[in-house]
């Protein structure tokens, strides 16, 4: 820049001043950003750095034990991951479907008047803290599970080896349950997104063309959202894996696999939150630790397989 | 631009007032005449009538926080507390680890077991046999005939035991599962004792309020709580037979009674053993209560503070104990606990 005699000296500072807004923005959220980076490496680390006493003396087969003795020192990790799996994957079975549904009938039946209640009505069942959906599990929700619905299905499928058993207001059964009215709201929501966004040209057009409502939501709108809806049910498994308070309080914390969807069970994240403050040894505290690794890793893995879904299912549609 | 300059600028500043928020909290910490304490939940409402009394009569700022007892042996054993609190004592391991403290009794409390039976006529009566089967799962229904011998005369329904334990690690866990050690020999061996112990059945929760919860909600559901917590929620709890053969409440006097065969001079924490108390004892002497200790470094920058509250709150702290259904510790207990409080030096 050159400098003249007849520059005016106002807007030469302003221009500095510009400047240094922009250099001090870019610090700034660039010091966020690798904030966000080296804090999640931190972690990390003091993770496995207090998990080594376990590491150290159970190794790998730790993943593969089914033990939990504060007494003896003896733990294992299985049954939590078997317990975490389990009740992720039944509320994902059960979310997905209405989730969709409710999506579907908030963008493409409801009429306006009845949508934008209801929407917001579902939105807010997220912002219900866990910790009161799992007092609601244990004093209403429990209850009426083993009252009403453990009866049935033990009435209606009671050969099948997991609906057997006393039925019991704490266990696998009402935890996944518990679960699936957490993580609706966030699938429903993602979907319902998706389902907007959808060119309305695409969804009109089929039916110009003599398809019935059903057709074109099944044939067009679908497909097309598909992605997004696979991303958002992997956003809810995501949080079914991690959610720990409000599964602590209604899976009844068993030490081992159960044989019944009615009997105790417990997940990585509730076993975490169950025990960590209270544990006496630093074996005890070390294998709760090894059990958030195990969480981390299978969130990871989670997050990466949704990737790769995303990007599968892109290639598809830009294939049509 | 220039918002953007002033949110930059406004965000630096809030991270410099968090530092240096953070540097006086620190510095506060290390002043004298304060007190940083952390571990079991337990005593945690009789700490917290302590607290103020503490500052009036002494100036002394103390400040507890209720993470739990494991968290509190950890807490102290690193230092970064002046004092710790548990409810189990510490093991050989952990005593040897924490390099130098002594554990002294400062609480005592009964732990009661809560039971639910719809259209019960009267209180239940369990003694040793029956509640270790009703919690290792040999015991399954309430109208079995050993809880039936005990309660001539209620009419014990045909209803499946619920036995609901505490899923977190706490005191009361330890207190229960010491008792159940003490009386039965293969609970010992197969279980043991601990803060939290692998169970052989049952269901478990979270927390006092967790386990309460369950057996509100659940026909045919026992479990073990604290007294102060059984009373002030008004539930009905069982009385438990002792050596003598008297069915005990878990009230005041019970609970001093069990402790009336404690040897004249304590001069070890192991001889301090209050559950299942010998036949020597009354006959409504309660089998099931807990020392809750506080954890305290031989060697402290502020070893005069720490006696001058340990000192009180063995002592005149004591009196805030039985409005919460804690038991003023025997002069016997008083005694051992002078002694260790010595030990605390500069």
């Amino acid at each position: 820049m050159t400098s003249t005699g007849y520059t005016p000296a106002a807007p030469d500072l302003r221009r500095r001043g510009i400047r240094l807004g922009d250099v001090l923005f870019r610090g700034v959220s660039l010091a966020a950003a690798l904030a966000a980076a080296a804090l999640l490496g931190l972690i990390t680390w003091k993770v496995i750095d207090l998990a080594w006493p376990a590491m150290d003396a159970f190794g790998l087969s730790f993943v593969w034990t089914e033990a939990w003795d504060p007494v003896k020192d003896l733990y294992g990790g299985l049954a939590f991951i078997y317990g975490t799996v389990m009740t992720s994957l039944i509320a994902l079975v059960l979310a997905t479907p209405l989730s969709i549904a409710i999506a579907l009938f908030l963008t493409e039946i409801a009429p306006r008047r009845l949508a934008a209640p209801i929407a917001t009505m579902v939105e807010l069942l997220a912002a219900i803290p866990s910790v009161v959906l799992g007092l609601w599990g244990i004093l209403v929700f429990g209850p009426w599970v083993r009252d009403h619905l453990e009866p049935w299905l033990q009435g209606a499928f009671g050969f099948l080896p997991i609906f057997s058993g006393q039925p019991s207001q704490v266990g696998l059964l009402p935890a996944a349950l518990v679960l699936t009215i957490m993580i609706i709201p966030i699938t429903s929501a993602i979907c319902r997104e998706l389902f907007v966004r959808v060119p309305k040209d695409l969804v009109d057009g089929s039916m110009a063309l003599g398809s019935t409502r059903w057709e074109a939501i099944r044939k067009v709108l679908l497909p097309y959202a598909a992605p997004g809806i696979a991303a958002a049910i992997l956003l809810g498994l995501g949080r079914a894996f991690g959610e720990a308070i409000a599964v602590t309080q209604v899976i009844g914390n068993g030490n081992v696999i159960p044989s019944s969807w009615f009997e105790p069970a417990d997940t990585l994240g509730s076993r975490i939150a169950a025990q960590y403050q209270g544990a006496t040894s630093v074996l005890q505290a070390g294998s709760i630790l090894y059990l958030a690794a195990i969480l981390m890793v299978i969130s990871l893995v989670t997050n990466v397989v949704a990737q790769l879904v995303v990007a599968r299912f892109e290639k598809v549609r830009r294939a049509y | 631009m220039k918002r953007r300059l002033a949110l930059g600028l406004a965000l630096v500043l809030l991270v410099v007032a968090a530092l240096v928020a953070g540097r006086a909290g620190a510095a506060t910490q290390r002043q004298a005449g304060s007190l940083v304490g952390t571990g079991a939940t337990f005593p945690f409402p009789l700490i917290s009538k302590w607290i103020p009394e503490m500052a009036k009569a002494y100036g002394i700022d103390i400040t507890y926080s209720p993470t739990g007892s494991g968290a509190g042996i950890a807490a102290i054993t690193a230092r970064t507390v002046d004092f710790g609190a548990s409810d189990a004592p510490l093991s050989p391991d952990q005593l040897a680890a924490c390099k130098g403290c002594v554990v002294i009794p400062w609480g005592l409390a009964g732990v009661s077991l809560p039971y639910n039976i719809p259209g019960l006529d009267g209180r239940l009566k369990l003694n040793a046999a029956t509640i270790t089967g009703i919690f290792d799962g040999s015991i399954t229904k309430w109208n079995h005939p050993a809880i039936r011998r005990l309660n001539r005369g209620l009419d014990l329904p045909d209803l499946t035991i619920t036995a609901v334990h505490r899923s977190d690690g706490s005191g009361t866990t330890y207190a229960f599962t010491d008792y159940l050690s003490a009386v039965s020999p293969t609970w010992k061996s197969k279980v043991g004792r601990n803060t939290a112990v692998s169970w052989p059945g049952g269901v478990g929760a979270r927390g006092s309020s967790g386990v309460t919860g369950v057996v509100k909600s659940t026909a045919g559901a026992i479990t073990y709580v604290d007294v102060a917590y059984a009373i002030t929620n008004k539930l009905s709890f069982a009385l438990v037979q002792n050596r003598r053969g008297g069915f005990a409440a878990p009230g005041l006097r019970g609970i001093t009674s069990a402790l009336s065969t404690l040897p004249k001079k304590v001069t070890r924490l192991s001889q301090l053993k209050i559950v299942d108390p010998p036949k020597a004892a009354p006959k409504n002497a309660y089998p099931i209560s807990t020392f809750t200790y506080v954890i305290a470094p031989t060697s402290s920058s502020k070893a005069a503070d720490l006696r001058k509250f340990v000192h009180w709150a063995v002592s005149q702290g004591q009196t805030f104990g039985p409005p919460l259904f804690f038991v003023p510790l025997p002069t016997t207990v008083k005694g051992f606990a002078y002694r260790e409080i010595k030990k605390i030096k500069g």
